[in-house]
């Protein structure tokens, strides 16, 4: 028992401690914690834009007037559709691979390459998450909006969208933490993130359980930790419903 | 309080859905001042015209005329006109995700440019004229089906619109709380506002009404003062209708 113990040491300290390589981790994290951060800011804004367009059309198309609007918003549709197509039918390596080899070969930022792949991956789900929020405020609260004088991007911003938000919080929630342990994959353009730092040290000790487990301990404590801060949040937008 | 200035002027209002005519060359015109109520059997159209009279509804055919604009102009700026209609609903359409007071001030600060000081102030005023000024920081799902309407009616006030379109506003409430929001709509007839108001209140209409418009498959069936229709009505249709529920 003692001698595994030791050894559990050894092999601790040689993953962990020698030439500091616990910075592999720390670093890495720092990375994947910005990646998922920004790309869920690059998600959510594609994803109000896209599920405003989609449910604008939805709602809207049968009854409105056929001027250049109305040809604007079927063009808009029509595109956001390929978009959801093309985003939810490829797998985000490919994306994350065709943006950093193809699309931004010239430049070589890795941090740009992963927020923009994972960013419009992400925009992909989040949409269709908030369309269905959206889809889901009772047509009177529209009314009401637009009874007041406010316009249709008014009535989104103010009555709509924070309901439709609240509605699909947890969703929104799970997208985001899909999103936090995707970004794993960002080792295939060589972007240092918390996976990859990981992998960086077996490759140096040679030893697999130790920063394997580490890092999968990591990605669990950060999934259980924005979980509470989800929880948390939830039970304060409720305060409004009694 | 009612004077020669004519506010709205609805011309031939057609609104076809296809599968039904709900509105069949409506022609009416309300002046300043006047309360309007608008009666008729379910599917006779009056909800529809109303909801036309703010373009809530787009009409398929004939013009609105609001202050001298024609609302169903393509160009014309729709928002601005909606301005200065209030509109009170029948499930009341409070923002669920609001107070009581931001539901009152948010269209006044966001659209007029009001400051929160003023808007809130304004609110307040409104808030005690109907007696809920204690419920202000509250939200609408701790108010019961009155107050919702009662904050909806000053809600909309709160935008000091020249005209406030009522659709149904008591259908959805329990009895015992009707008579607490047709006493707000009273003492909004009497300080002269323009109404105009689609409801079953018959005692409402006799009392309140400037013109009563009866309505039936997409038309005015007839028109008159509350007495006359009420007492002596022309037509078949109303007989048949004010038989029926009076």
């Amino acid at each position: 028992m003692t001698e595994w113990f030791a050894d559990l040491k050894a092999d601790f300290i040689k993953n962990f401690i020698t030439d500091n390589r616990w910075h592999y981790l720390t670093d890495g994290l720092k990375v994947t914690l910005i990646v998922t951060l920004l790309s869920t800011l690059v998600g959510i804004a594609i994803g109000v834009v896209i599920a405003m367009i989609r449910s604008t059309h939805d709602k809207n198309i049968d009854r409105m007037r056929k001027g250049a609007p109305y040809y604007l918003l079927k063009l808009g549709n029509a595109l956001c559709k390929v978009y959801l197509t093309v985003i939810r039918g490829t797998p985000v390596v490919i994306q994350l691979m065709i943006i950093f080899y193809v699309i931004l070969a010239s430049s070589n930022n890795k941090i740009l390459t992963a927020v923009l792949a994972f960013g419009i991956n992400s925009g992909a789900y989040v949409a269709e998450i908030i369309r269905s929020g959206i889809m889901s405020i009772d047509q009177g609260q529209f009314e009401a909006g637009r009874s007041l004088g406010f316009n249709y991007v008014q009535t989104m911003r103010y009555i709509i969208i924070p309901q439709a938000f609240k509605t699909v919080l947890p969703t929104l929630a799970n997208e985001f933490i899909v999103l936090l342990k995707e970004t794993s994959v960002s080792g295939y353009v060589a972007l240092q993130d918390l996976t990859k730092g990981g992998d960086i040290i077996r490759g140096r000790t040679f030893s697999a359980f130790m920063p394997l487990i580490a890092v999968a301990l990591i990605y669990l404590v950060l999934v259980m930790f924005f979980t509470y801060l989800v929880g948390k949040l939830e039970r304060r937008l409720r305060n409004s419903d009694h | 309080m009612t004077t020669n200035e004519i506010l709205i002027n609805a011309e031939g209002v057609e609104k076809d859905f296809g599968v039904v005519k709900a509105l069949d060359g409506i022609d009416l015109s309300i002046k300043k001042g006047e309360v309007v109520v608008i009666i008729g059997p379910s599917g006779s159209g009056k909800s529809t015209f109303l909801r036309c009279l703010n373009l809530l509804e787009l009409p398929t055919g004939g013009k609105i005329l609001f202050e001298g604009h024609d609302l169903t102009d393509p160009n014309v700026d729709i928002n601005k006109h909606r301005q200065k209609m209030g509109m009170v609903f029948q499930h009341f359409n409070l923002f669920p995700h609001m107070t009581i007071l931001k539901n009152m001030t948010i269209a006044p600060m966001k659209l007029k440019g009001m400051s929160k000081e003023d808007a809130e102030a304004l609110a307040m005023g409104l808030l005690k004229t109907v007696g809920l000024e204690d419920r202000a920081n509250a939200y609408p799902s701790q108010l019961s089906g009155g107050q919702k309407q009662r904050v909806a009616i000053v809600r909309a006030l709160c935008m000091q619109p020249n005209v406030m379109l009522f659709d149904e506003p008591t259908s959805a409430l329990d009895p015992e709380m009707v008579g607490e929001v047709l006493e707000v709509m009273k003492s909004l007839a009497k300080e002269g506002m323009t109404m105009v108001v689609v409801t079953h209140e018959m005692g409402f209409a006799k009392e309140v009404a400037s013109r009563v418009i009866f309505m039936a498959d997409g038309k005015i069936v007839e028109e008159g003062a509350p007495e006359e229709i009420f007492s002596d009505p022309k037509n078949e249709r109303t007989k048949q209708f004010l038989n029926s529920i009076l």
